[in-house]
């Protein structure tokens, strides 16, 4: 017995703790690449970051420039966008705040303590560096804690769904902005270009796995693996697996089949991702390929909360 | 012991403490204030110095709140139903029906087991000219604070492990079971297994730390009005795979925003139709509706009488000497000499709508004064207890020094017999000299220890 209240509390805590993690490692990954950049590429790498959090406008009504400065400022702390880190930290904590009686109290204590963590490191006005370390350690504790403390009921898929869910969209959205700039935007160094490839691996923590499978950095691969790759915890692919596997637990549907919307969707997208190749991806267009993706990730999140969280009563 | 805390030396003493304080902020223990604006989450100060309680006297508050949960649940019987008190004059009528709290929608409503008030937090000060203790006031509509002594004895427990060890103190952990079996048998439906919930008003209030803490030592689903829905007069909460029945509510929502449709019609945290689902029997719960006719600050004065009137026994524990500002003549007396009187609003909780005579300035004074011209059936007075003080860490001077200190013991009431777990919550004015003990005024908290024996 679950209620919807409490189902949708813990899809958005793993919503917003995965989206805290991911802005915190495009944050980090973009700072460090540039410490080793000629100063005129600058704007061109910050802007793009921006772009990824879909924050855009918001942004330029705040700030003149996108800057190392400035997108730390908008991307962690400010409260003018709802997705920087400590909103997400913030709301994380409310939702956790108020079904804390349903989650373990190692739970609970981890992300409050990230909360308190983050103040503490806003107050001491720490570096970005160290700010997005603290976030991406905290993401990973929390998965860990998650892991070992919570019972593998409804609860834990609504929040692995959240997880989930939330990581292929940010996997796709990173890799289009990417993607984007790099390939049909002004001309840089290949060098460079090089460089911003592998930062893409790095802020999704694929750059080791890359590195053993193709050695060369080409956009293709890199596509293919954030796309297509069945084994790494980062691709789009293996994380809609998950969504499919999560979901199915919580309706009883058997593989194959489905009972809602919200399975449909998903497990037509992962089959596709399954036989897709990345030259028929590329040959229809890359970017299109990814704005479905990131559509359908959109609408998918929608039909859970219709068919599970929010529907209608006639008393 | 309070020797053994006197003789530690301070830096210890200063890293326990922080310890306890950190504990209790990785765990979230706040309350919230709301008087800054917009509700600040802050930590419900701690002393670490335990008050302790000889047994022979717990065994005699024991008895005397047993007695006096037992006579209010009496009185609530009577008063909506027979109505012999008011017949036989022993409490003029209309004092009952001008309660702010009394509810004509209960009248002749048979609640589950006739029980009315299953929890009550009875406040105890002690007087230090007497070493008597005294009832403050009654708590019967959702009194809260239990959670407090169950986390301090944790605290205190990791705290100060050795101390427990010499110390015979009496535990208290065992009051969410007899909580959840209270609520288990007020279940219209018979079967082994009721569903249980604990309605809270949301996360802004400022007990819901609380509210969580009980649902989850209990085993039961926390829910809001919004996961609560009636159909056909019987409440079900919204699950994912559709509604469920619900045979108990743990209600810690007031009467006036229980039901839209009853009560107040603003009320976002009810639940419409609430009270046709209780009128019709298919719902237990837990206050029953409308005690607050049974903690008014005016019908405390005649709680003594009750226990005479139901129970033919003399009142264990006394009342505070109270004014009923209602009367003219106590009204006159009253007005003579506010300054040396506490008045308290009769409805009112929490230290809201209160005059300390004796710290007041002259025009807080005088506006009071109007006030209880204007309402004098809302207002009471008594005079300022010098209440007990007990032993407390200054961090000003790093010792230990003597600060005023309350008492509220929980007892839970199953029809039959008065349970109460060993202490309560002491509540202590942490300011050298103030005798206001509210967490929302600036007190704070302390361990309560009965012993096993008297030393």
């Amino acid at each position: 017995m679950m209620l919807s209240r409490i189902a949708d509390s813990l899809f958005w805590i793993g919503r917003y703790m995965e989206r805290a993690d991911n802005t915190a490692r495009i944050l980090d990954v973009n700072y460090h690449m540039l410490l080793e950049q000629p100063p005129d590429t600058y704007k061109l790498r910050w802007d793009p970051l921006i772009t990824v959090t879909g924050e855009r406008t918001r942004f330029y009504q705040k700030y003149d420039e996108a800057v190392a400065r400035t997108a730390f400022d908008f991307l962690g702390y400010s409260e003018d966008n709802p997705n920087s880190i400590a909103q997400c930290i913030i709301r994380a904590r409310e939702n956790a705040r108020t079904i804390r009686d349903r989650i373990s109290r190692e739970l609970w204590e981890d992300i409050n303590g990230l909360y308190h963590k983050i103040n503490r490191l806003r107050d001491e006005g720490e570096d970005l560096a160290r700010f997005c370390d603290a976030v991406k350690r905290g993401g990973h504790r929390f998965h860990g804690v998650c892991d070992a403390t919570l019972p593998r009921d409804d609860g834990w898929h609504f929040l692995q769904a959240g997880c989930v869910l939330e990581r292929a969209e940010m996997t796709a959205r990173i890799l289009d902005v990417h993607y984007h700039q790099l390939l049909e935007g002004p001309q840089i160094l290949n060098e460079a270009r090089s460089h911003a490839w592998m930062a893409v691996l790095k802020s999704v923590a694929a750059y080791e796995f890359y590195k053993r499978q193709y050695t060369q950095i080409e956009p293709e691969k890199v596509a293919e693996l954030l796309l297509l790759d069945s084994r790494h915890p980062r691709s789009v692919r293996f994380n809609l697996g998950l969504l499919q596997n999560s979901l199915y637990a919580i309706s009883g549907s058997v593989p194959g089949t489905y009972t809602n919307e919200a399975e449909r969707l998903t497990g037509r997208t992962h089959e596709q991702l399954t036989y897709d190749s990345i030259d028929e991806i590329f040959a229809g267009g890359l970017h299109n390929y990814l704005e479905e993706l990131q559509v359908t990730c959109r609408t998918i999140g929608a039909q859970i909360t219709e068919t599970y969280l929010y529907y209608a009563v006639s008393a | 012991m309070y020797e053994k805390l006197a003789n530690m030396p301070l830096e210890i003493f200063e890293e326990r403490r922080k310890l306890a304080d950190l504990s209790y902020l990785v765990q979230g223990i706040t309350f919230t204030v709301y008087s800054d604006g917009r509700g600040t989450e802050r930590l419900f100060p701690f002393d670490l110095v335990p008050r302790i309680i000889p047994r022979s006297e717990w065994d005699t508050i024991e008895r005397g709140l047993a007695q006096r949960v037992t006579a209010l649940n009496l009185y609530l019987q009577d008063i909506y139903g027979p109505q012999r008190i008011l017949k036989d004059k022993i409490i003029p009528r209309n004092l009952v029906y001008s309660c702010k709290h009394f509810r004509r929608e209960m009248v002749g409503l048979q609640v589950p087991r006739d029980i009315y008030v299953h929890i009550a937090g009875i406040d105890l000060v002690r007087d230090s000219r007497t070493g008597q203790y005294l009832v403050l006031e009654d708590n019967a509509r959702s009194p809260s604070g239990i959670s407090y002594v169950l986390e301090n004895r944790l605290v205190m427990r990791r705290t100060f492990p050795r101390a427990f060890e010499v110390c015979e103190v009496m535990p208290v952990d065992h009051y969410p079971n007899e909580l959840a079996k209270i609520l288990r048998s007020i279940s219209p439906r018979t079967g082994d297994r009721p569903v249980i919930v604990l309605l809270t008003p949301g996360l802004y209030n400022s007990a819901y730390f609380e509210h969580c803490f009980l649902a989850q030592e209990m085993g039961i689903e926390l829910v809001e009005g919004r996961d609560l829905v009636v159909v056909d007069d019987v409440v079900y909460m919204k699950t994912i795979h559709g509604l469920t029945r619900v045979d108990v509510i743990y209600r810690r929502v007031d009467d006036d925003f229980l039901d839209p449709l009853a009560f107040r019609a603003d009320s976002l945290v009810g639940v419409p139709g609430l009270m046709n689902a209780y009128r019709a029997g298919n719902i237990g719960m837990a206050n029953a509706v409308g005690t607050g006719v049974a903690d008014d600050k005016a019908i405390y004065a005649y709680v003594p009488a009750f226990i005479k009137y139901y129970m033919g026994e003399d009142p264990i524990l006394h009342n505070v000497e109270t004014h009923l500002c209602s009367d003219p003549d106590q009204l006159a007396y009253v007005l003579d000499n506010l300054k040396d009187l506490v008045v308290k609003a009769v409805g009112e909780s929490g230290g809201y709508g209160m005059l300390m005579g004796p710290s007041s300035d002259k025009k807080t004074i005088e506006d009071f004064r109007e006030r209880l011209i204007a309402d004098p059936r809302n207002y009471i007075a008594q005079p300022v207890i010098p209440l007990s003080r007990c032993p407390s860490f200054d961090p000003a001077t790093g010792s230990l020094s003597p600060r005023h200190v309350d008492l509220r013991p929980y007892c839970l009431y199953d029809g039959e017999k008065v349970t109460i777990v060993p202490g309560g919550l002491t509540r202590v004015a942490l300011q050298r000299g103030s005798l206001v003990v509210n967490s929302s005024q600036g007190g704070g908290s302390k361990d309560t220890w009965v012993l096993r024996g008297d030393e």
